[in-house]
């Protein structure tokens, strides 16, 4: 398997959010990750990142700071649990905040080239480039703007772009839609669709079931912090309770 | 009357006696009270009537800049300005004690005022260059008048607080005491009688989300501005009383940046952790003095020890404690000493159960 997840644990203090979670992503699928609100999605793919590790070193003496972080990672065959997130990233799994997150006072090509941060040959940055704003040609129109005056779909294409600079082998998106309006969500599916297409490996949490499972191959639905589903939509959809409790469907 | 006091004990001991930092901090205080009796050394003495009053000015800095926000690095301003109006007052004029160091705490307020005026439009680093200049002007000023201000020599001859070095020990003890119980219950969120607490910390946190919650923040950052100013000048009188000097080194930068020293070591956003970071750090500074060697080391070890205690406890000394001897509970949100299990209230288990 690509992405190898065994029984991962976080508790914030005495909060338990994700309760041995192991989950697999295998190379060239698009898996999607489903739940309500307080589920423990962003904390899983901020887990795997790094993010919460780093999050739990530098509290470290506060009351913050009581993370509790078991459970192990594994990234094309190799142990990345105890990797800080910079060292993650440069192994190619990168991670798409929610909300965009984008460098919010530096222009749209300053943030696509701190995406490129890794990356040393310049040609293959300006490949790179080329590439992004292939798929986003609302980018390179943006390209000189301050990245905090985009709207929420360009800021979503921004940050996409970004990873793409990046050159991921295994995107995590966190929440797309969120903020989106749906004519704009349906849209950029189809650009996310487009670029798992091209031959990326995906790992997508999402609110919005419907646009979740019309894309990815298979499913995990969670909740309070277990998984408590997982498979092909039409697997999902099937289970009576499953739809009825998590889905909403 | 039997119930009423059998009330009050159980108040008392759920207030006080349940909760372990309070109890700490009541040790404390009695022992400091009680320090005359214990320790009867004119010097140790002097240092701990110093610390007390110092207490009140990191404590004030804490409420004006932890609390609300307001990152003041001119702190010294409102503590100068009210030592030299009393001073002034006293020398010049042969007002009393009682009377000047009112009327200099009544000093600090406008200089408060003053300083909260550009505040108001000012945020982060450059409300803090603003602060940070104010102090230096007073040098300037005073300097110009030396025949009415002393001039760099600073101002002689101040009468003392009161006629012996144990009841001046106490009257500072009383103001200190009495002021960071004011400053405490000013800040304390939960709080049942006053909800600045509350208010203070929404204006830190975001003043956008604050003011369209219906809170005047001109008006609570001008009162928090007046209120530190107030208490800042409280101890700049007992100050210019207790020395009997008042002097230019007073508004010098060092003297801004001592009670910010003590709040972050101490733990900032506490009121108590200012005063805990003063009578650690300002008597054992102090005590080293004393040895030919540590006087000229003294500075380099208080930062050292600065250095290694803010590595290990991030937030000052007082938190780092707390989160090792208190647990709140998730439920009532009571804090309970660390050993329970369960919430002495409600019954909620405090640990997580795997």
């Amino acid at each position: 398997m690509y992405l190898e997840i065994k029984d991962l644990t976080v508790l914030y203090d005495r909060a338990m959010v994700l309760n041995g979670v192991s989950l697999t992503v295998g190379k060239g699928e698009f898996v999607s990750l489903v739940g309500p609100n307080g589920a423990g999605k962003t904390t899983l793919l901020r887990a795997i990142a790094g993010l919460v590790k780093w999050e739990k070193d530098t509290l470290k003496g506060t009351r913050a700071g009581r993370i509790t972080l078991e459970g192990s990672v594994k990234f094309d065959g190799e142990e990345v649990t105890n990797l800080p997130a910079h060292e993650i990233a440069r192994r190619g799994l990168i991670l798409c905040p929610e909300r965009g997150r984008p460098f919010r006072e530096m222009t749209v090509l300053d943030n696509l080239r701190a995406g490129a941060f890794g990356c040393k040959d310049k040609k293959v940055v300006s490949r790179n480039l080329e590439r992004v704003y292939h798929l986003f040609p609302r980018l390179k129109e943006r390209e000189k703007q301050i990245s905090g005056t985009l709207s929420g779909g360009e800021r979503f294409m921004l940050t996409i772009g970004r990873a793409m600079m990046s050159q991921p082998k295994l995107f995590m998106i966190d929440e797309p839609s969120v903020g989106l309006a749906p004519k704009v969500k349906e849209d950029l599916f189809a650009r996310v669709k487009e670029i798992y297409e091209q031959g990326s490996t995906i790992l997508m949490t999402e609110q919005d079931v419907s646009f979740a499972f019309d894309l990815a191959g298979r499913n995990y639905v969670i909740s309070k912090g277990h998984l408590v589903g997982e498979g092909t939509a039409k697997d999902l959809l099937a289970d009576e309770s499953l739809r009825k409790t998590y889905l909403g469907l | 009357m039997g119930s009423y006091l059998y009330r009050l004990y159980r108040g008392f001991q759920g207030e006080i006696l349940a909760v372990p930092g309070r109890v700490i901090a009541l040790i404390f205080v009695t022992l400091l009270f009680l320090l005359p009796h214990i320790i009867p050394h004119p010097l140790v003495l002097k240092i701990f009537s110093l610390a007390a009053l110092f207490a009140i000015f990191a404590a004030s800095w804490d409420f004006l800049s932890g609390f609300t926000g307001q990152l003041n690095l001119g702190h010294a301003l409102f503590f100068g300005v009210s030592a030299y109006s009393a001073a002034l007052l006293n020398v010049h004029l042969g007002v009393p004690p009682w009377a000047t160091i009112p009327i200099g705490a009544i000093a600090g307020v406008i200089a408060g005022l003053l300083v909260g005026i550009p505040a108001l439009r000012l945020r982060g680093f450059y409300l803090a260059l603003v602060t940070l200049a104010f102090p230096i002007i007073l040098i300037g000023v005073i300097f110009v008048f030396p025949d009415i201000t002393g001039g760099e020599l600073g101002l002689f001859g101040v009468d003392r607080l009161s006629g012996s070095r144990v009841l001046d020990y106490y009257i500072i003890l009383l103001v200190a005491t009495a002021s960071i119980l004011v400053m405490w219950k000013l800040t304390d969120g939960r709080s049942k009688i006053v909800r600045t607490g509350v208010i203070l910390h929404a204006i830190r946190e975001d003043e956008i989300t604050a003011r369209a919650s219906g809170i005047n923040t001109v008006r609570y950052k001008l009162m928090v501005f007046s209120i530190s100013g107030f208490f800042a000048g409280v101890a700049g009188g007992l100050y210019a009383h207790y020395i009997r000097i008042a002097g230019p080194s007073i508004l010098e930068l060092f003297f801004s940046f001592q009670p910010i020293i003590w709040t972050i070591f101490g733990g900032i956003v506490t009121i108590y952790g200012a005063v805990a970071g003063v009578f650690i750090l300002y008597p054992l500074v102090e005590l080293v003095r004393l040895h030919p060697v540590g006087e000229i080391y003294r500075i380099v070890l208080m930062v050292l020890i600065l250095i290694v205690v803010l590595l290990f406890m991030p937030q000052g000394i007082t938190r780092w404690v707390r989160d090792h001897i208190e647990e709140i509970c998730p439920r009532c949100k009571l804090i309970n000493i660390r050993t329970r299990r369960y919430c002495r209230a409600c019954r909620a288990p405090l640990r997580a159960e795997k």
